[in-house]
């Protein structure tokens, strides 16, 4: 087995009582008390997670802004300076290479957050499409700490600790200053509450931390922000997206902006390709995880959970699945496959939780 | 790992505890095993008078994030259920030993002897964690 990576904030998070678990080549928290308390702390206050393993990528000179628009299926050009725009990065045939968000820090410099587990892929994906634009690429992953602060009470616990923080509209960035450090400051995050995403060097990152836990904020691990990007419906990479399915498969249409002229995955997206459909349901009784049989009322398998849970908020069990796009039964009854024994699953179009976010 | 191991119970491998009166064998999940669990939200326990058999898995708990095999620490059938732990599964995480499952009628006293006691199964946590 090759060797873990630890965040610098490591031995913090040892020393709350964090359990640690290898997740995508890192040793990360899992969770430190409860996976309940954690999510209801960002739901209802605020809590902070290291998210330090993710990587951070940037592109600058004259054609940043236009070869971010290139890579990405969403619309990086036309959108305005300081936004940060959620996008698939595809592959010729329409495939995800990873799900990551652009940042338009400045004219002629981008930002780009991409999956732990995907960095390297990503990168050489990236260099690979380099050629011919005239702006420079970095990986600068291991230079950057990230924390996401999440909850409704996040503005509240930041302001008073950051020089300035202006009231930022829901996904656009500003870069900052924190004592001595510049910070990246971005109104995102992966739980549907309001929050701010930190991006700073290790050091800024640590002592940042440590005022946030002397400030009383819930520290929150891999588990509670996986069932809260669940509750609020985001996909994540490795379950509802992988190397095989395209945007579509993943009811990502929306991020999808053909009317651009041109951007890697076109020519094969404009017919909008979809093998397969990604439904949400919920069960009354059952906890559908990932990889469990779904059926339609004929007792059929038309497809599988790609990620379940139970929900704190509604304290049901939810998941997304992904169903072959010919076998979606338009009476809308979906069975779900546990331990050999079928529960009744309802479809939702809605997210499971509403979140706070502005 | 300082846990809860009460002393005139017996213990499994896989984290259960037992109570023996008589012919009947109570059966629950250990405090280290709800503390390893976490927030348990779904158990799954087999009907009265289901035949469970030494070994094979009976039921399931789960936390949020895992599900977890019962396994039958004796073979028999099942004469009681915990109704309320399967309406209320958070009570094992406040009270691992006050929440029963399942009671089961032994049918092979032989298969007592092969439970743990407090002391081999401390015995047990600590080396395997």
């Amino acid at each position: 087995m090759s060797q873990l990576f630890r965040t610098h904030l490591y031995d913090e998070h040892v020393k709350l009582g964090g359990k640690i678990t290898p997740f995508a080549g890192w040793e990360m928290p899992v969770q430190y008390t409860s996976v309940k308390e954690e999510v209801l702390a960002v739901r209802k206050s605020v809590g902070v997670f290291d998210v330090s393993h993710m990587g951070e990528f940037f592109i600058e000179g004259k054609d940043a802004e236009a070869f971010a628009d290139y890579l990405v299926t969403n619309d990086v050009l036309n959108a305005p300076m300081g936004k940060a725009i959620y996008s698939p990065l595809c592959r010729e045939d329409g495939t995800v290479v990873d799900d990551l968000i652009v940042y338009k820090l400045l004219p002629g410099k981008v930002m780009i957050c991409v999956n732990a587990s995907n960095i390297s892929k990503d990168f050489n994906w990236i260099k690979s499409k380099h050629a011919g634009f005239d702006c420079t690429l970095k990986d600068n992953s291991s230079e950057f700490s990230l924390l996401a602060l999440q909850g409704p009470k996040t503005f509240e616990i930041l302001k008073p600790l950051l020089n300035e923080l202006p009231d930022l509209e829901y996904f656009s960035v500003f870069q900052t200053t924190f004592g001595v450090h510049s910070v990246i400051l971005a109104r995102t995050g992966y739980t549907g509450e309001d929050g701010f995403e930190i991006f700073a060097t290790h050091l800024a990152i640590t002592e940042l931390w440590q005022k946030l836990m002397i400030a009383g904020v819930t520290p929150c691990g891999l588990a509670a922000r996986d069932v809260l990007r669940l509750e609020v419906c985001y996909p994540l990479y490795g379950h509802e997206l992988n190397d095989e399915v395209n945007p579509y498969d993943a009811g990502l249409g929306w991020t999808v902006k053909l009317q651009k002229t041109k951007f890697i995955g076109k020519d094969t997206l404009a017919s909008k390709p979809a093998k397969y459909k990604l439904v949400k349901l919920v069960l009354d009784r059952g906890i559908p995880r990932e990889g469990y049989p779904v059926l339609n009322a004929q007792g059929e398998m038309i497809g599988h959970v790609t990620s379940g849970t139970m929900s704190v908020i509604t304290n049901k069990g939810i998941c997304f699945a992904r169903i072959q796009i010919d076998k979606v039964p338009s009476n809308e009854v979906f069975m779900i496959d546990i331990r050999n024994k079928t529960y009744p699953a309802q479809l939702t179009k809605k997210p499971f939780v509403t979140g706070g976010h502005k | 790992m300082a846990t809860n191991i009460p002393a005139n119970l017996k213990y499994t491998k896989e984290h259960e505890w037992t109570l023996i009166d008589g012919d009947t064998l109570t059966i629950g999940i250990t405090d280290f095993a709800q503390s390893a669990l976490g927030d348990i939200v779904f158990v799954e326990v087999p009907e009265v008078g289901s035949d469970l058999k030494i070994g094979s898995t009976f039921g399931v708990v789960e936390s949020i994030k895992s599900v977890s095999d019962l396994y039958a620490p004796v073979t028999g059938e099942v004469i009681a259920k915990n109704s309320e732990i399967e309406s209320s599964p958070e009570k094992i995480n406040e009270d691992a030993y006050g929440s029963w499952l399942i009671k089961v009628k032994i049918k092979n006293s032989s298969e007592i002897e092969n439970l743990l006691s407090a002391e081999q199964y401390q015995e047990f946590c600590n080396s395997s964690h």
